[in-house]
């Protein structure tokens, strides 16, 4: 074992080896930090080249882009809470917080830190995990991974935030929209309104990028000025690195979610860094600090997004089973390279997962090298006003979610789910339990059926079953009980008050739920449990919660600026959208830059141009770079 | 001899004069792949493990780019193809019977028509059937008296499952199907688990995870899909697997007598479509001869080609690769089955499997 570790680290003694690993690394570096782009497509860009290489070689690249990804999706997370790849949602929520306050050196340095280390223990893990790791697979049938999905809703109840009755609703409401499109245990498509853009369902990218990239950005806008709020940059740099050691214990605990999550075929980064994330919070005394700015919320999620990449690649190499998207593409380049993974890799290629192994490894380390090198830089952009900022990360962000199917649908989509996340911001109600009921809406259905379908009821007595309940038993009713003692004490802040845009989106939210349970009446019995499990309750407590808003409640609105002010920035952006869709994305981003630096920012006319051009310059230069689409218009085609 | 020399001088002359006419078509110009399915998947391994060797043998030497565009089942990526491919040869589509169902079965999302695309290569994806000794069956003629009730784990009955569910009604084989699963991976790692006894793999993957579980009496292969004949009848072994009957030989094996009728034509169609033209690469209508004639010729040279060969084994199980033109009839007849035989599928889907919104 050691001598094929150690002849696999005799691969990088040739040069050419660590340049195009480095090339690698580079690539996962920057399409990780482009908000919308993750893991697929780090991996994606690669292939046109890498298929030149021999298969070593091929590999260390594409492990080295897998690896990085989520260290530089951090940079956006913090300084924009636009989520750099829907992996990092925490991080967009608590990092970013932190940025406002003056503190992005601190969160930067403290998620980079994590991201390594999370790194590289999820490859310790994946070392340790090939001579086990098969039979330990082997263990979990659909009943656990079954239960698997359920604890990950479980231990995502400590997210709920402040009002049970608005997190609840978040949740159902992330399950309704991850059961569009086909239902696994019955040939049926639910919620698509017979469009070809919903058959596949809603793409987790937009999603994230909807509910935070355009909610965040409308409200940065509105409120103008720049990112950070308070204090300037300063130093802080050193005290992320003391905040990674005083939560030692925590970081490894993430990590350690993070490479099971990887493990687990229907689990993957993103769930793994929201289950760390509720685990931080569930797991700190005071939570009162969670949504403002908590370094614990930074560490948890960025060790184990990181680390879930490493624990992807477990049942990639010993089953041939992809552990995530990204995985499912470097498996696709095994198979070119006619490498078929499995019990035998270990034996017929191990200096094979060696490389992968050390290239993972160094790729941490570039990564966080990279990362600690360019953010200094990154960071100063907190304090430019971000009227500046806004417009290219808009434009950028557009660009990110029309790769995910290149239709004009994508646009669609994430207008209206930036109106969705606006609302929920408006009205106080916790994103962070939508992203989790999405993640885990397909995985938690598909296993239900195939449980029931393959083993009747009898599975409810299996051992592992049974632990895995016990598992999540004990911890939720301790946060229950906490939450009793802490209500009081939390719901006393603020002063209660009428909220229009709460009122409006638990009316939506009663429409949503009330069209997905009449809906569903039509449907097969398998396919229609699970959206009236999600709509039922989700009905009843929107129809609840509409007068409370309207009433008063405290709503613990995110919302900075005016209300009218923000929707004036969303229709912009929904403007901005609409332009790229009937004249095309060049002629509609050239326009909204100029006219936004012009009228908005102000800018000189000169300056706006110039700016403009430079700006589409870069973005020629990554569509080219990268081989993305754009959309064409559909009014000038 | 003077005749003959002068015979050699014309066919050498024209000869060149073609490769020269082709080199000249795609001489310094690229083409690009779609494949409507997101990265990773077999249809863009496939069409991955094909592009460079395209590169190498298309008269010309065009470079090859491979391009994704995933969604609504393939659909979205081969409307896409329908609407923006010119009829150049320089957009090709490359995908599975995944993108041919919807099509045969009048789904409204599948904005294309595939009876007016050219069939430009085709590449097989064999299917070898096995199954658990826990089951008591040891050799195809137990299948019909098990010890414990089979149980197949599949995906979806539209997709790369059809043909193999019409196999099992055909054969009169008592299984419980249970359909939900994400890949055909899981569904292998439940068979080695046990939740599952009857499963079906592709060749290359056969041949590399579940041979390894034969030796060690884990499972046992019974059957391949079969092999065309030059007219399209499935009467054939898989050549890749030449020691496994076919689903013909086993039909004839438990009911003594040849399949027939339209259970059998309906199997021909989904299997041939989905296994023996698994991969197809597709081109616009109105492309001009001289583009298809070079990819046709490249198909000739890729089959002849040692390294083509070499990495074929590990990557497709070794199938050569066939010319459009010599399977582009019986692709379009496979699509287009007689009215009797769809509405048998029609049937099957509509009331074993609950498939709804099929159209005639």
């Amino acid at each position: 074992m050691w001598d094929a570790a150690l002849h696999a680290l005799g691969v990088f003694a040739d040069p050419h080896r660590l340049w195009v690993l480095l090339v690698g690394v580079l690539a996962g570096f920057v399409v990780g930090m482009i908000p919308g782009l993750g893991g697929v497509v780090a991996v994606s860009v690669l292939l046109p080249i890498i298929f030149r290489f021999d298969a070593p070689t091929a590999l260390a690249a594409l492990t080295g882009a897998l690896a990085v990804v989520y260290t530089s999706d951090t940079i956006t997370s913090v300084l924009v809470g636009t989520p750099g790849s829907p992996a990092s949602g925490p991080t967009a929520i608590e990092g970013h917080a932190l940025a406002r306050r003056g503190q992005a050196a601190r969160a930067l340095s403290a998620a980079f830190l994590s991201s390594a280390v999370g790194g590289m223990l999820g490859v310790i893990g994946l070392t340790l995990a090939i001579p086990v790791a098969r039979p330990l697979v082997m263990l979990l049938g659909s009943p656990e991974l079954f239960m698997f999905t359920v604890l990950g809703l479980a231990y995502s109840g400590s997210l709920l935030g402040a009002s049970p009755i608005k997190g609840l609703l978040s949740g159902l409401l992330g399950l309704l929209l991850g059961l569009v499109g086909p239902s696994p245990a019955a040939a049926q498509f639910r919620y698509t309104f017979d469009h070809p853009y919903l058959l596949d369902g809603i793409s987790l990218e937009v999603l994230a990028l909807g509910i935070f990239g355009i909610a965040e950005i409308t409200s940065l806008l509105a409120r103008g000025g720049a990112i950070a709020r308070e204090a300037p940059l300063g130093a802080g740099w050193l005290e992320g690195v003391r905040d990674v050691l005083r939560h030692r214990w925590l970081l490894l605990r993430g990590s350690l979610i993070g490479v099971w999550a990887g493990v687990l075929p229907a689990i993957g980064a993103t769930a793994a860094a929201w289950m760390s994330y509720g685990h931080a919070v569930a797991t700190t005394p005071d939570r009162s600090r969670f949504g403002k700015g908590e370094i614990r919320g930074v560490i948890a999620p960025e060790s184990a997004n990181n680390a879930a990449t490493a624990g992807d690649l477990i049942p990639t190499l010993l089953f041939s089973v992809p552990g995530g998207p990204a995985a499912a593409v470097i498996l696709g380049a095994l198979y070119a390279y006619g490498i078929y993974p499995g019990p035998r890799l270990v034996e017929q290629h191990l200096d094979l997962v060696y490389v992968i192994v050390w290239s993972f490894a160094l790729a941490n380390v570039l990564g966080a090298i990279l990362a600690f090198g360019t953010s200094p830089l990154v960071a100063r952009l907190t304090h430019i006003r971000f009227a500046l900022v806004a417009p290219p990360l808009l434009v950028t962000m557009v660009l990110s979610a029309y790769q995910t199917t290149r239709h004009s649908g994508d646009l669609l989509a994430l207008f209206a789910l930036g109106i969705l996340g606006w609302l929920m911001k408006a009205a106080g109600w916790p994103r962070a339990p939508l992203l989790v009921g999405f993640v885990l809406a397909r995985p938690m259905e598909r296993y239900f059926w195939l449980t029931v379908e393959l083993h009747g009821w009898r599975w409810l007595t299996y051992p592992g079953v049974l632990a895995i309940a016990a598992l999540m038993v004990g911890p939720t009713l301790w946060s229950l009980l906490r939450d009793r003692r802490e209500a009081s004490s939390r719901r006393a802040k603020g002063k209660p008050e009428g909220s229009v845009p709460g009122a409006l989106l638990a009316i939506l939210a009663a429409v949503l739920f009330g069209y997905g349970l009449w809906e569903a009446r039509t449907y097969e019995w398998q396919a229609r449990l699970l959206p009236m499990v999600a709509s039922a309750p989700g009905l009843i407590l929107a129809l609840v919660q509409a007068p409370l808003a309207l009433r008063g409640e405290v709503t613990g609105s995110e919302l900075e600026a005016p209300p009218g002010r923000e929707l004036v920035q969303l229709l912009v952006i929904g403007a901005y959208l609409g332009g790229c869709w009937l004249v095309g994305y060049f002629w509609a981003s050239l326009l909204y830059l100029l006219a936004f630096l012009r009228y908005a920012a102000r800018l000189q006319p000169a300056a706006a141009l110039s700016y403009t051009l430079a700006g589409l310059a870069v973005l020629w230069g990554i569509i080219r770079a990268f081989g993305l689409a754009w959309p064409s218009g559909a009014v000038l085609r | 001899m003077r005749g003959l020399a002068v015979g050699l001088v014309v066919a050498v002359a024209l000869s060149v004069g073609t490769a020269w006419a082709q080199a000249a078509y795609y001489a310094g110009k690229s083409i690009e792949v779609i494949v409507p399915f997101a990265p990773g998947g077999a249809a863009d391994v496939g069409a991955r493990f094909l592009s460079p060797f395209l590169e190498k043998h298309v008269a010309g030497r065009p470079s090859v780019t491979v391009r994704n565009i995933p969604g609504g089942g393939s659909m979205l990526g081969a409307s896409f193809f329908a609407a923006n491919a010119k009829p150049d040869g320089l957009t090709l589509m490359c995908t599975t019977s995944s993108t041919i169902f919807p099509w045969m079965f009048g789904h409204p999302a599948a904005r294309y028509d595939l009876a007016r695309m050219r069939v430009v290569m085709t590449l097989p994806f064999g299917p070898v059937v096995y199954v658990s000794p826990r089951t008591g069956v040891q050799r195809p003629a137990d299948l019909l008296r098990p010890a414990v009730p089979l149980v197949y784990g599949g995906i979806a009955a539209t997709g790369s499952d059809l043909p193999i569910l019409i196999a099992l009604e055909l054969l009169g084989l008592p299984v419980k199907v249970v359909l939900g699963f994400e890949g055909r991976g899981p569904i292998r790692i439940a068979f080695e688990r046990g939740e599952t006894n009857l499963d079906f793999q592709f060749t290359p993957v056969y041949l590399t995870q579940v041979v390894p579980l034969v030796r060690d009496r884990k499972a046992i292969p019974l059957f391949t899909g079969g092999f065309p004949n030059e007219r399209g009848e499935l009467v054939t072994r898989d050549p890749v697997v030449a020691d496994l009957p076919s689903v013909f030989e086993v039909y004839q094996l438990l009911h003594r007598t040849k399949p027939a009728g339209p259970r059998w034509r309906a199997y021909e169609a989904a299997a041939n479509l989905t296994f023996t033209y698994g991969l197809s690469c597709w081109a616009p209508e109105g492309t001009p001869s001289a583009a298809l004639q070079a990819l046709y010729e490249a198909a000739e040279r890729m089959n002849a080609d040692p390294e083509f060969k070499e990495r074929g084994k590990s990557v497709t199980g070794g199938y050569p690769v066939s010319r459009g033109d010599q399977v582009e009839r019986l692709i379009q007849r496979a699509m287009r089955p007689t009215l009797e035989v769809k509405k048998y599928i029609i049937d099957l889907l509509e009331h074993k499997y609950g498939v709804r919104g099929l159209r005639l």
